[in-house]
């Protein structure tokens, strides 16, 4: 190229990636995360658009039943299933995002999630006074299963997390664990999806790096 | 359970950040000033959380202030809390999305609890932050709203009760006294708050030195402790401070502070 920008790199930049648009919470950290590790996101909806992407992120605030009615209303739970369990595009649920991989959500009321992991979504209990809810700040994160998203981080990483509900799922889907008064699972991995109750955009330079291992996943496609 | 937290507080007038001394403001400089002088991108390595607030004492402008929030949230990693005059859910939502992660109430706590409520209905608990101003007069810790101009007829302890009744997930406690002032956080006020307090508790006003963080850090009902002085904590002093907590035996969270600059480089392994 003429002003000397190798070949690869503008592809590195050129890869598509969608940060899913479903009106949920802040999609500003994420985007110029992706931005300051060097790839320009793109914020969408549009089912051509997700269908082509190389990596999808799903985040998300607030709580469960809400965003599932935005999800369904705007039909982004059809593209989504398509573009994961039929294309096989890696995915990134973020906290709420997280959750919603799940089979249900007991927010506001019972709500059925995506459902491409085993397992339900419960507020923390509060038995323990010493205990404060929601789990706010960051917490020591063990990672229990040598997942890709978490290469080059060591075994235990400091996360920031901002929730009052975990999900509760079969162990060989968790590859990291967190402390709250109980044990929980911090992030969970099935294949091309991926998903972390933790905020990575907003966990430093360890989240920074997170997203970087996913985003840059070998052979994911 | 979460490590304590440092957090750093940008208080904002019309366009420009402000220093606060007893709630009274002078302006400094506007955010490019910030990012050129003050190094503001190796403070936010230093925080474990940011809070940015719209203290305008004349008319507020929600879309001039998104702007500037907008600019402040492109190179911050941390999460961020937003606040000023948010009275209602398009204030919020606002604020959501130029880069807030957490919404910070305060006058609206005693004028408008159905507001409250449709806040922590639609963004959840975790995502709203209350904040209480307070000063201490003949034994007893009056609440003031409207940035510090109106009296209200409550007192401290039932202000925190009220606000967790709300159902909402966080509590900052700013002390009127000592904001601004360096002398130290208003720890007094705390033995008052007898009860269980069940969600975190940010305390605010009077940090003047690294000590004054230990000091506060190491009451067992704060979980976080933050800082609005500009002077105090710019360019090297909240890096230091970090490192001086740590080393007083308070465990805060950990990151490779020159990872930023190599996680920048794109890598070739496709």
């Amino acid at each position: 190229m003429e002003d000397g920008i190798p070949n690869l790199k503008w592809e590195l930049i050129l890869k598509s990636i969608v940060i899913v648009n479903y009106g949920m919470g802040n999609i500003n950290s994420i985007t110029s995360a992706v931005r300051f590790l060097g790839y320009e996101p793109i914020l969408s909806d549009k089912e051509e658009q997700i269908l082509k992407a190389e990596r999808i992120i799903l985040p998300g605030v607030g709580s469960f039943y809400k965003a599932m009615q935005n999800i369904r209303q705007k039909k982004l739970d059809t593209i989504i299933k398509k573009a994961v369990l039929e294309k096989g595009i890696p995915l990134l649920g973020i906290c709420l995002g997280m959750q919603l991989l799940f089979q249900l959500g007991t927010e506001d009321e019972e709500t059925e999630g995506l459902g491409f992991i085993e397992g339900i979504v419960e507020k923390f209990n509060q038995s323990d006074k010493n205990v404060k809810i929601p789990h706010i700040g960051f917490s020591r994160t063990e990672i229990i299963k040598d997942s890709k998203i978490f290469k080059k981080l060591g075994s235990q990483v400091d996360f920031y997390y901002n929730h009052s509900f975990r999900a509760l799922t079969q162990e060989k889907f968790v590859i990291a664990l967190a402390h709250n008064g109980e044990k929980f699972t911090a992030a969970v991995e099935n294949g091309n999806i991926f998903g972390t109750q933790f905020h990575p955009e907003l966990s430093q330079s360890n989240g920074l790096r997170v997203i970087k291992n996913f985003l840059e996943l070998k052979n994911a496609i | 359970m979460p490590y304590k937290r440092l957090i750093f507080i940008l208080l904002y007038d019309s366009g420009k950040f402000v220093l606060s001394r007893n709630f009274r403001l002078q302006k400094v400089g506007d955010i490019n000033w910030l990012i050129k002088n003050y190094n503001f991108q190796s403070i936010s390595y230093s925080i474990d959380e940011l809070i940015v607030l719209d203290v305008t004492r004349g008319e507020r402008n929600i879309e001039y202030f998104t702007e500037t929030l907008k600019k402040v949230v492109e190179f911050v990693f941390v999460p961020v809390a937003a606040g000023g005059g948010v009275d209602s859910i398009e204030k919020a939502k606002k604020l959501l999305h130029s880069g807030a992660d957490k919404i910070v109430v305060n006058t609206t706590l005693y004028t408008d609890d159905l507001i409250i409520k449709e806040l922590v209905k639609n963004f959840g608990s975790q995502c709203i932050v209350a904040s209480i101003d307070y000063r201490r007069k003949n034994n007893r810790y009056e609440v003031l709203i409207n940035r510090g101009q109106r009296l209200i007829d409550m007192e401290l302890k039932e202000a925190v009760k009220k606000v967790m009744e709300l159902g909402i997930g966080e509590i900052l406690l700013n002390s009127i006294d000592r904001d601004g002032t360096g002398y130290g956080y208003d720890l007094e006020s705390l033995k008052l708050l007898d009860f269980d307090i069940r969600i975190p508790l940010i305390v605010s006003g009077g940090a003047g030195k690294p000590e004054h963080f230990i000091e506060g850090l190491r009451i067992k009902t704060v979980d976080a402790v933050a800082t609005a002085n500009l002077l105090n904590f710019i360019g090297n002093g909240l890096p230091l401070a970090r490192r001086e907590i740590i080393k007083s035996g308070i465990d805060l969270a950990n990151w490779d502070e020159n990872e930023f600059e190599r996680l920048k480089k794109l890598t070739m392994e496709v």
